[in-house]
């Protein structure tokens, strides 16, 4: 890390190239070098050589002055990949040796890349042309705010002529290229690096897209109209279409320019540029932006300047009738979907589809409509009639007209109403309306997707996919507004797509029931992306509830009703199973929202339904709710139970899962829209308020509600539940999610909770749990987990605190029992080395952590009572399976359970108990894990055993930063009393001591255990930073280690908590040593080791590093705040050292020019702004916008990048 | 591999600890197992079904704890697998033999002297160097089905 500073000037000298022999004349050198380049460019292709000829090719490109070389290698060499290589290093040098250029070397180069373009506009290689354009347009770029008017006017007329094809199609298609690279180029996002400021890209964006963009795109409109002309006519040259094909790529290359729209110049003629310090400090060039996923539209908005350029109603004709051209076979010969002139046509039509903003005149969006009424005539014929446009596809025509068609579709649908949507294809006489075209469209795809198969990457399942975005974005648009009633044919459209699907899924569901179990299905991913498939379509099914959720309902209680006959082994369920799994998780979607933590509301379309004669029985959400209620019921029945595969369970489970969030005894029930939040919970349910309002909301209330149906409800689901975990032992799935899904929805809201402990089911549940019946306890550990935290949670239902600590008794103690009696058999120490024994302790404890993360305010002294009660087995449990480190971890889990939900809590004497407890903790296991080495015959399990240390560290992290959490949340009583509170710093330092030996760079390296590490320790040193001060050399050597390691480390996060905790400790130094206190003490002394080599004392050595990372490294500007905060105090706590890496710094530089901006950004820095030398909140205000301004400044010639 | 199956079977038997039942699916990974009559460290589970209506199975990787060698199995999930008895003991390495087996000291006071060195190399150099250092020495002696090893060494302190 030290001494790195000076060297990192700007490397342009590398000795590598040089060695090469030097011959005579210039001539000769020059011969030479492109011999070298050239061999160089064909052993590239060998494997053996590559490397040499890497090294040779990279150290050509860091050569000092290649240009010359350069030129000659592209005009002479006869290799392409040579004169690649050449034009590349042209590039990088240019912008390296820039300041060294002379105005006129600069412009002369420029031009000399277009005159080479041009002048082999019809030989050259395409990639070599590119490249040499592409170098062209850094050029242009990296001179663009220095160069005067008169000197880009001249070049431009120059491009300008090329582009009007006076040269000839060849040279006009170099010029277009040219542009094309100069939109690249000028576009941050994929301009390449120059190590200049962000500020510097930003002005070249702007002042192009202000001053150029239209110009371009009128030339290349004009291009394109005249090579189409001659085309059409047939009088032109084959180059004709390429020409125009180029032409139309770069029209729409321009409209995906990131259009910012608000540019105004200043009253003197510049840019104002808005002055966000956004990215100014990562690099961002080179990066594409990240779109949205599921978004196959982005919206073009150029802004009102660009009006007359793309609205002229002739120039959208023109591209429409060019490719109506296309179509009829005119241009392009037989492969015309595919080929390049259709496809740009056809991406500027899309992105003509995507127009919108401010570009509109603000006439109440009249003029938008007709442009998109225009554009969908326009884009219907590729389309329609969709029978025949997917017929047509199927028999093995390309596609991609097809799909861009549905793009356009997308594109314009996100930009209207559903009603304005539909009326875009009402023009004269047609009877149907866009919606309708919409629904045929995607009932033919999806009859169209399964007769493919189930092969992913399809074109009919990338329409579907479009298609449902239409619909999606019609339905729920972002923009709320829009949000205006479906049109009656939309809702029929709607329905008539949902009944296409389920019709052939239900169908493809049979077909594949007897596959083999797709081990793929359970992943993850697959799981997420079937999901948001499903509640796509379950936006079509809302659309339409009267008719779509009825359908839902009938076709599951048609097959609930075969059922009894499929007992026996009569009839083969199978396909019935996998349409009802199916039939289920639609349900599912479409009845509810997931609600990843908050209570979803029912779909607004489901409640706004007025149930068929009044009657809340016949609501399409109770008929279907009740069907599945029904199907749960069956698994009840033991002589059923035996059809019900488990991956049925599995999809009913999960229903219910979702369904309780949103059905089940709502907490608003009985209130209807107008009434006030304050009303008490369950006071006027199912008693309808006003029966002149009676709507779907009251018939779902009369249904599932608490006076209602609901009692009722939940006491078949709790009794599902239990069957579901304990009918089908081993599938664990089923378990999971019953214990992970279903019983914490049960257990979520209070209301439900008060009614579950009344119930016989739940209570015979709990007894069960508590008295450790065997199939409850075959279940694995992490169920049994799950299943006490539900039954800790339910006694929020209980009436008083009271009855609610002696139910969490009740259910615990047997448990606490069993734990304690354990470890006090005499034979324990070998009795627990039983296999079946370590499996019972792991689920006792997976029980009592359970109940502990189920910790409530109210039942707080219930579960300390149960840890402290265990405290000492435990403590006997982590000696004896010293060995066994999952009973370890486990065990160490619970505890850091435990303590967070009891810290906040604890009174003075109560905290003592738990701290006192920590600490042996901590030291049993320290004891048994310092300084121990493990092997193994297999590498796996030894990096298993590794895996398992750093879970270990993790979790004692956790502990400590759970422990240290009592200092800031204390809701304790007696904060007065006499008892003495705990030193909470000295048991967190005491557990930093046991665990800084065990932590190493390596598992350092493991993102998690790293973040919580430094959380860790930024909190520490803020807080504590005098404890930190009396460490030993060596224990805080060790931390200083790990900061350094934090400093370079890649996660923000981890940087930002390091620089707090050097903040922390040198703003605690400065502050001392004002004070004639001592500080750091020795710590921060420079030391002399004993080979002589002076140690810089640690601030110093963190002023270094600091200044290093904010000068040379490549960061997120989020970072400057808290390195200025760091820098600061390190610099005020050793100025005579600051002044000295600032000299290593000067000296470090050659130019002099930059020497002196240096030396004068490093002035300011100090002395602007009234920066003082004390660390007062505005002092570091003032600081920081300094060091921004010195950043800004200087990192630009600093970094080469 | 049937052959190794009788060429274990009598080894298993003539050990003293024993095997346990337990239920194939809630053994997850880094549990032990028996799988062909060996005692392994399970690296992978993985869950699939007899067909999409029928019942859960698990598929079993396994590493023989003592021979490092890999070994896999499939397993009703409902169904009872065989668990080993892993035991693991701290002794004190009191002396190195010139015929490779060490001395090692009991909690009991007595000695035990039927264990050869490990044939690892890093803890063999470990354990000789240590040794020879005259530092105090733990080996952990891993026992399962009948077989030993010494798997772990831990440093405590040099000799007084």
């Amino acid at each position: 890390m030290k001494g790195q500073l000076p060297d990192q000037d700007m490397g342009m000298e590398q000795p590598g190239w040089q060695q090469h022999p030097m011959v005579g004349s210039d001539m000769e050198r020059l011969m030479a070098t492109m011999q070298a380049v050239e061999q160089a460019c064909s052993s590239l292709q060998v494997p053996n050589s590559r490397v040499a000829a890497e090294a040779t090719l990279l150290a050509f490109r860091r050569s000092s002055h290649p240009v010359q070389a350069c030129q000659y290698i592209l005009e002479h060499s006869q290799m392409a990949t040579a004169r690649f290589q050449a034009a590349a290093t042209m590039q990088e040098a240019a912008v390296r040796e820039w300041g060294l250029l002379s105005a006129v070397n600069k412009n002369s180069l420029r031009t000399y890349c277009l005159h080479y373009a041009m002048a082999r506009a019809e030989t050259g290689e395409a990639f070599v042309q590119a490249k040499v354009l592409a170098v062209a347009a850094v050029l242009l770029k990296r001179g663009w705010l220095d160069s005067v008017a008169a000197e880009k006017e001249s070049f431009f007329s120059e491009v300008r002529v090329a582009v009007q094809g006076t040269h000839g199609p060849a040279a006009q298609r170099s010029g277009i290229a040219l542009l094309e690279a100069l939109v690249a180029e000028f576009s941050p996002s994929t301009a390449s690096p120059m190590g200049l400021p962000a500020e510097f890209h930003e002005h070249c964006r702007a002042s192009l897209e202000l001053d150029y963009l239209q110009q371009f795109y009128t030339w290349a409109q004009d291009a394109a109209v005249s090579t189409a002309d001659r085309a059409v006519q047939g009088v032109g040259t084959p180059l004709d279409v390429n020409v125009c094909a180029a032409a139309l790529h770069l029209m729409s290359q321009i409209l995906n320019w990131e259009f910012q729209g608000t540019l105004v110049r200043g009253p003197n003629g510049n840019i104002v540029v808005g002055k966000n310090r956004a990215n100014v400090f990562t690099s961002s060039i080179g990066r594409e932006s990240v779109k949205r996923p599921g978004e196959h539209a982005s919206v073009v908005q150029p802004g009102p300047a660009w009006h007359d350029i793309l609205l002229q109603p002739n120039r959208i004709a023109w591209v429409l009738e060019l490719y109506e051209r296309i179509r009829q076979g005119g241009l392009g010969g037989i492969g015309w979907v595919d080929s390049p002139l259709a496809v740009s046509a056809r991406q500027l039509i899309v992105q003509f589809c995507s127009l919108s903003g401010s570009i509109f005149p603000a006439d109440g969006s009249t003029s938008q409509e007709l442009h998109l009424q225009r554009m969908m005539s326009g884009i219907s014929t590729w389309l329609d009639p969709p029978e025949h446009v997917v017929g047509v596809i199927k028999s093995g025509t390309s596609e991609s007209e097809f799909l861009d068609g549905c793009r356009a579709l997308v594109a314009i649908a996100s930009l209207t109403s559903p009603s304005v949507f539909d009326q875009l294809l009402r023009v004269g006489a047609r009877p149907v309306g866009t919606l309708n075209l919409l629904a045929s469209l995607t009932c033919e795809i999806i009859k169209a997707s399964r007769s493919q198969g189930s092969e992913e990457d399809t074109w009919a399942n990338e329409a579907l996919d479009i298609l449902l975005d239409s619909w999606t974005v019609l339905l729920q648009p972002a923009d709320l507004s829009k949000r205006i009633p479906f049109p009656a044919n939309g809702t029929d459209a709607a329905a008539a797509v949902f009944h296409a699907y389920v019709e052939t899924h239900v169908k493809a569901a049979a077909a594949s029931a007897h596959d083999e179990g797709d081990e793929t299905e359970q992943l993850r991913a697959a799981i997420a992306a079937r999901d948001e498939h499903l509640s796509a379509i379950a936006l079509v099914a809302r659309a339409a509830p009267s008719a779509t959720v009825p359908l839902l309902a009938m076709l599951i209680s048609e097959r609930c009703s075969w059922f009894p006959q499929c007992t026996g082994g009569r009839v083969d369920p199978t396909a019935v199973l996998e349409e009802l799994h199916w039939l289920v998780l639609m349900s599912g979607h479409v009845l509810a929202d997931s609600g990843d933590g908050e209570t979803p509301l029912v779909p607004e379309s489901l409640s706004a339904l007025i149930p068929g004669n009044a009657d809340p029985v016949n609501h399409p959400a109770v008929l279907l709710s009740q069907a599945s209620i029904d199907l749960a019921r069956q698994s009840l029945d033991t002589s059923l139970r035996g059809v019900f595969s488990p991956r049925l369970m599995e999809a009913i489970v999960w229903f219910f899962g979702r369904w309780v969030d949103t059905y089940l005894m709502p907490a608003d029930a009985g209130r209807g829209p107008n009434s006030t939040p304050s009303s008490n919970e369950g006071e006027m349910p199912g008693q309808i308020a006003n029966p002149g309002q009676f709507d779907g909301r009251n018939s779902l209330v009369v249904a599932f509600g608490e006076k209602g149906g609901g009692k009722a409800v939940l006491e078949v689901l709790v009794r599902v539940s239990v069957t579901a975990l304990t009918a089908w032992p081993g599938e664990r799935t089923l378990q999971e999610i019953v214990c992970f899904q279903l019983l914490p929805a049960l257990v979520r809201r209070r209301n439900i909770c008060a009614h579950l402990v009344t119930m016989d089911s739940w209570q015979e549940l709990a007894h069960a749990f508590a008295y450790q019946q065997p199939t409850l306890s075959a279940l694995a550990a992490p169920i049994q987990r799950a299943l006490s935290e539900a039954l800790c949670k339910s006694a929020a239902g209980m009436s008083s605190g009271e009855a609610t600590n002696q139910y969490v008794k009740d259910l615990l103690g047997p448990i606490t029992g069993s734990v304690s009696g354990l470890t006090k058999r005499e034979d324990f120490q070998t009795f627990a080395q039983q296999p079946n024994v370590i499996l019972q302790v792991s689920c006792l404890i997976e029980r009592l952590r359970g109940a502990a993360r189920a910790t409530l305010p109210r039942s707080q002294k219930a579960i300390f009572d149960v840890g402290a009660a265990v405290m000492e087995p435990l403590l006997i449990l982590l000696q004896t399976y010293k060995h066994q480190s999952s009973v370890v971890y486990l065990l160490l889990k619970y505890v850091v359970d435990w303590v967070d939900g009891q810290v906040a809590f604890l009174e003075a004497k109560e905290t003592a108990i738990l701290f006192h407890f920590c600490v042996r903790l901590l030291e049993i296991y320290s004891a048994h894990n310092i300084g121990k080495v493990s092997i193994s015959k297999s590498n796996n399990i030894l990096s298993e055993s590794q895996t398992e240390k750093y879970k270990d560290l993790r979790v004692l992290l956790q502990l400590l930063t759970n422990l240290s959490s009592k200092d800031l949340i204390d809701f304790a009583s007696d904060v007065n009393s006499d008892v003495e509170n705990p030193d909470v710093a000295q048991v967190v330092y005491l557990g930093l001591h046991i665990i800084t030996p065990l932590m190493s760079v390596d598992l350092l390296k493991y993102p998690k255990l790293c973040r919580q590490y430094f959380t860790l320790l930024a909190h520490m040193l803020e807080v504590y930073p005098e404890k930190v001060a009396r460490l030993s050399a060596d224990g805080f050597g060790r931390i200083v280690g790990t900061l350094d390691f934090g400093l370079r480390h890649q996660d923000v996060e981890v940087v930002n908590m390091s620089l707090t905790a050097l903040n922390a400790i040198a703003f605690y130094h400065y502050q001392a040593v004002c004070r004639g206190q001592e500080g750091l003490g020795e710590h921060a002394l420079s030391t002399t080791g004993p080979d002589g080599v002076v140690k810089d004392g640690v601030l110093a050595h963190f002023l270094r590093s600091v200044m290093q990372f904010l000068l040379f490294e490549d960061y997120s500007n989020e970072l400057v705040e808290p390195a200025a905060d760091a820098l600061l105090p390190l610099i005020l706590c050793n100025t005579a050292f600051y002044q000295k890496l600032a000299q290593e710094l000067l000296e470090g530089q050659q130019n002099a020019v930059l020497q002196s901006r240096l030396a004068t950004a490093f002035h300011v820095l100090l002395n602007s702004n009234q920066v003082s030398s004390s660390l007062d909140r505005h002092n570091r205000r003032r600081f920081r916008e300094n060091l921004y301004s010195f950043l800004s400044d200087v990192r630009g010639f600093l970094r080469t990048r | 591999m049937s052959d190794d199956e009788h060429q274990f079977d009598h080894k298993a038997d003539a050990g003293a600890s024993k095997t346990y039942p337990q239920q194939a699916g809630t053994i997850r990974k880094n549990a032990y197992i028996v799988i062909k009559q060996r005692p392994c460290k399970v690296v992978e589970v993985s869950t699939s079904k007899t067909g999409k209506h029928g019942h859960a199975k698990c598929h079993f990787v396994g590493i023989d704890i003592f021979t490092g060698k890999k070994l896999e199995d499939i397993v009703p999930s409902s169904h009872n697998c065989d668990v080993p008895e892993v035991v693991r003991t701290d002794y004190q390495l009191i002396d190195i033999s010139e015929d490779g087996f060490v001395s090692l000291l009991t909690e009991s006071g007595d000695t035990k002297d039927d264990l050869r060195l490990p044939t690892d190399d890093q803890l063999l150099t470990q354990i000789k160097e240590g040794f020879g250092d005259g530092k105090d020495l733990v080996v952990t002696v891993m026992a399962a089905m009948g077989e030993e090893q010494i798997c772990a060494l831990k440093d405590i302190g040099p000799k007084n």
